[in-house]
């Protein structure tokens, strides 16, 4: 690294810092904001820190704690691999500043470079959450010799390069390909939910051969599954390999990989960085429109198409917001083709268990990955520099939220429908349970909308750099997201636990209710929100 | 200073946004480059700075070529756009050692160079306040003094007028003029013509991506106000 990148790294890191934000600033609202979004981060990482940790006593337990740095390192590596895919596109491509920073005398692998060691940065205290939590629970555990410790620390901060390179360099060949098009937007979010959909399946493809290979008693056990995982992600191994075995050799593997592959992937990415980045920022122009009958629609229906054109003109919006609904889908598909017992099969590992008593959870099942993301956290923050457009405009903000509402019912009602009943098909539902389920999918939908509208609006943030910091983590959505999937896993227990003793339709009744009382109480909410 | 060779750019779209461009900067020139909107000036400008990319044609500064030699040629080059995206979570003070930095430009040089120009421009209260927190014009004043502060041989500018006060606008005509005098070159675009005809020596009429003409500003008007040479050129 040379002393540009470290200028170019320092300023990426102040020119988003909150501290450099509430130090300069004399406006007690966002300063509270800030605190309370510190506040927020480290209740975050708490859970997180927790959770591992658990994860590692439960291990401990079993009698398989040998496999916990394999896992941790596994752990990481999914992790920054998948979040770092996410995005590539908005940070390392087609980012707001580009202009800016190359009309500077940097080389474009130094501007690269400094954005992916920005993305690592940025993601490094969430691995270290896990990585410490895990290493703490290892220790009480099992008891390693001293020497493991500043090792463990040390390669933690190798563990998400090698995973964070093959997402960038994956990200790097979405941009290139998708350079080359006309519509390079489209082309970019449909490779990059190809390359996330296959990243997701890649675990149950390696089952899968291992299936062949008629190992499947080996998979049985999670801790040989790990071992298993760890021996095919070499990295993982090493890591494993140097805290359990003590290999020096292991350790420095590592990190050698790591620096030689951090080399050659920003040696290829600098070449094309400026011709991908030319291509991504510009826009063809045909210059061939002809006026013809123009349609006239409600205020609520044109804002709800407004915001239909942001979400397909973004590659982030769309691989975030979309993916659950992409997921919903294949969900719903995959359990036509194969059956949902065949699913059950393979991700219970065949467990011996009445596969109806899911049948109450379908639309929880469908909701947790539509619920995932809903436009309505982050769409008032994306408005950023627009706002002024619909502040000037003789509309009442009612109307504003009430067209970005619509626009994820639009989005989530259609996929929510056809993943519940494919689901309902393929368990054979009977079909006044069916319509319930699709009752309660519905209104399910319209909580995620009002619940998510309530977080957009209550957290609203404007000034932001890059999309990516209200898409993925901006305090709305954090909000939104954790205690949604939190409940919705609870939910989910508790009617497969309810359906056991009380009749199917009536959980689907009652859970009706209440996700409608909830929908409604949060668009009274947002309502209130408006007038404030 | 400035030589731009045959430059084509295309979209990918059936038409060019710069069609075989060619135009001659030289020291001492402040060059004026005027078109309708979506004519090719951003693009061609982008080019010159080294932000779009391209494969027709050849863009020389200071006798390096923009594509073999690019950072030579932004070393010598500063760019103010017509909208600066700016870190609008950095002070102004912090963005613009920011540009010191990358420039090498020691502290009581920077020093000196801001405190200069801040105060011709009258935001040297403003500089410790968030970027965020300015209007247009002032962010367009922090982006004008991050492209002085390094003494650029070549000053390029994308409608540089829109949204300074009177005052800065007179500040910046008087920088341009004052560079100029002192062996540098400004290669501009706008859209007001009075002050293109007052400003530049030199001008290029810019439509559909083509040079349709270009020359001194006496060639290019021949005795008419630049105004009427435009709208003849460009409804021709």
């Amino acid at each position: 690294m040379d002393s540009k990148s470290i200028l170019l790294l320092k300023t990426l890191l102040l020119s988003t810092s909150p501290r450099n934000i509430y130090a300069h600033t004399t406006d007690k609202k966002k300063r509270r904001k800030i605190v309370l979004g510190y506040v927020g981060t480290a209740v975050l990482y708490a859970m997180l820190v927790a959770y591992s940790l658990i994860t590692c006593i439960g291990l401990g337990f079993a009698g398989t704690i040998d496999v916990a740095p394999a896992l941790c390192a596994l752990t990481i590596s999914a992790l920054s691999f998948v979040f770092t895919l996410f995005k590539t596109n908005g940070y390392l491509f087609n980012f707001k500043e580009y202009d800016m920073l190359m009309s500077l005398p940097f080389e474009a692998r130094t501007v690269a470079s400094s954005k992916y060691l920005y993305m690592y940065l940025k993601s490094l205290p969430w691995y270290l959450c896990v990585s410490m939590a895990v290493m703490l629970g290892y220790a009480i555990i099992a008891g390693p010799g001293i020497w493991a410790y500043p090792l463990w620390i040390l390669l933690t901060f190798f563990l998400p390069v090698i995973p964070m390179l093959a997402a960038t360099f994956l990200g790097f060949l979405i941009a290139k390909v998708s350079s080359r098009f006309k519509k390079t937007n489209l082309i970019q979010t449909v490779l990059t939910f190809v390359f996330i959909a296959f990243s997701f399946s890649f675990r149950f493809i390696v089952e899968g051969l291992f299936r062949d290979d008629k190992i499947q008693e080996a998979l049985a056990k999670a801790s040989e599954a790990t071992d298993q995982a760890a021996h095919i992600y070499a990295p993982a191994g090493w890591f494993a390999d140097a805290i359990t075995k003590g290999n020096v050799l292991s350790a420095l593997l590592l990190v050698a990989v790591s620096g030689l592959l951090f080399a050659a992937v920003f040696h290829l990415l600098g070449n094309s960085y400026q011709r991908i980045n030319s291509a991504l920022k510009s826009r063809a122009a045909s210059r061939n429109f002809e006026m013809s009958e123009q349609r006239r629609h409600s205020v609520v229906n044109a804002i709800a198409f407004k915001e239909f054109k942001r979400f397909t003109s973004s590659t982030i919006y769309m691989t975030n917001a979309g993916m659950g609904e992409v997921f919903a889908v294949l969900l719903g598909v995959v359990t036509l083709v194969i059956g949902f017992d065949r699913i059950l099969d393979i991700v219970t590992r065949e467990a011996p268990f009445d596969h109806s008593i899911l049948q109450p959870a379908i639309p929880f099942i469908a909701y947790f990955f539509i619920g995932m993301v809903a436009t309505t956290a982050c769409s008032p923050s994306l408005e950023g520099k627009n706002y002024w457009i619909i502040q000037s405009l003789p509309l009442s903000m009612k109307s504003v939220y009430q067209g970005k509402m619509l626009f994820n019912l639009y989005l989530t009602v259609p996929f929510m429908t056809f993943s519940v009943l494919c689901m309902c098909v393929s368990l054979r539902v009977p079909v006044l349970d069916t319509i319930l389920s699709l009752v309660l999918g519905v209104a399910l939908c319209a909580f995620s909308t009002t619940w998510g509208c309530v977080c957009g609006v209550k957290h609203i943030r404007l000034d932001w750099e890059n999309e990516v910091e209200v898409i993925k983590q901006g305090t709305a959505v954090t909000i939104y997201l954790l205690p949604n999937m939190l409940v919705t896993m609870g939910l989910t227990a508790l009617v497969i636990f309810l359906g056991q003793h009380v009749n199917h339709g009536l959980i689907a009744l009652g859970f009706t209710l209440i996700a409608s009382v909830l929908a409604l109480l949060s668009y009274r909410r947002v309502l209130s929100l408006c007038k404030a | 200073m400035l030589e731009i060779r045959h430059f084509s750019k295309s979209y990918g779209g059936d038409k060019k946004a710069a069609d075989d461009v060619s135009l001659t900067v030289t020291s001492g020139d402040i060059y004026g480059f005027i078109g309708h909107n979506g004519a090719g000036k951003s693009t061609t400008i982008r080019a010159v700075v080294g932000v779009l990319d391209f494969t027709e044609g050849e863009i020389y500064i200071d006798g390096h070529s923009v594509k073999d030699e690019p950072i030579a040629c932004k070393q010598v080059t500063a760019y103010i756009p017509d909208n600066p995206d700016l870190y609008e979570s950095l002070t102004g003070i912090q963005y613009l050692n920011f540009i010191a930095d990358v420039f090498g430009i020691d502290a009581a040089e920077r020093e000196k160079r801001i405190r200069h120009y801040a105060d011709t421009f009258e935001i040297t209260d403003a500089l410790g306040d968030l970027i965020g927190s300015y209007s247009h014009g002032m962010k367009q004043k922090v982006a004008i003094i991050s492209a002085l502060i390094h003494e650029p041989k070549l000053l390029v500018l994308d409608e540089p007028f829109v949204g300074l006060d009177p005052k800065a606008t007179f500040t910046l005509k008087e920088i341009m003029r004052d560079m100029c005098a002192r062996g540098a070159a400004v290669f501009f675009s706008t859209h007001v013509l009075d002050v293109a005809e007052k400003l530049c020596n030199k001008v290029a009429i810019i439509k559909h991506g083509k040079i349709i003409d270009s020359g001194t500003m006496e060639e290019i008007t021949e005795g008419h106000s630049l105004e009427e040479t435009f709208l003849e050129a460009s409804n021709g």
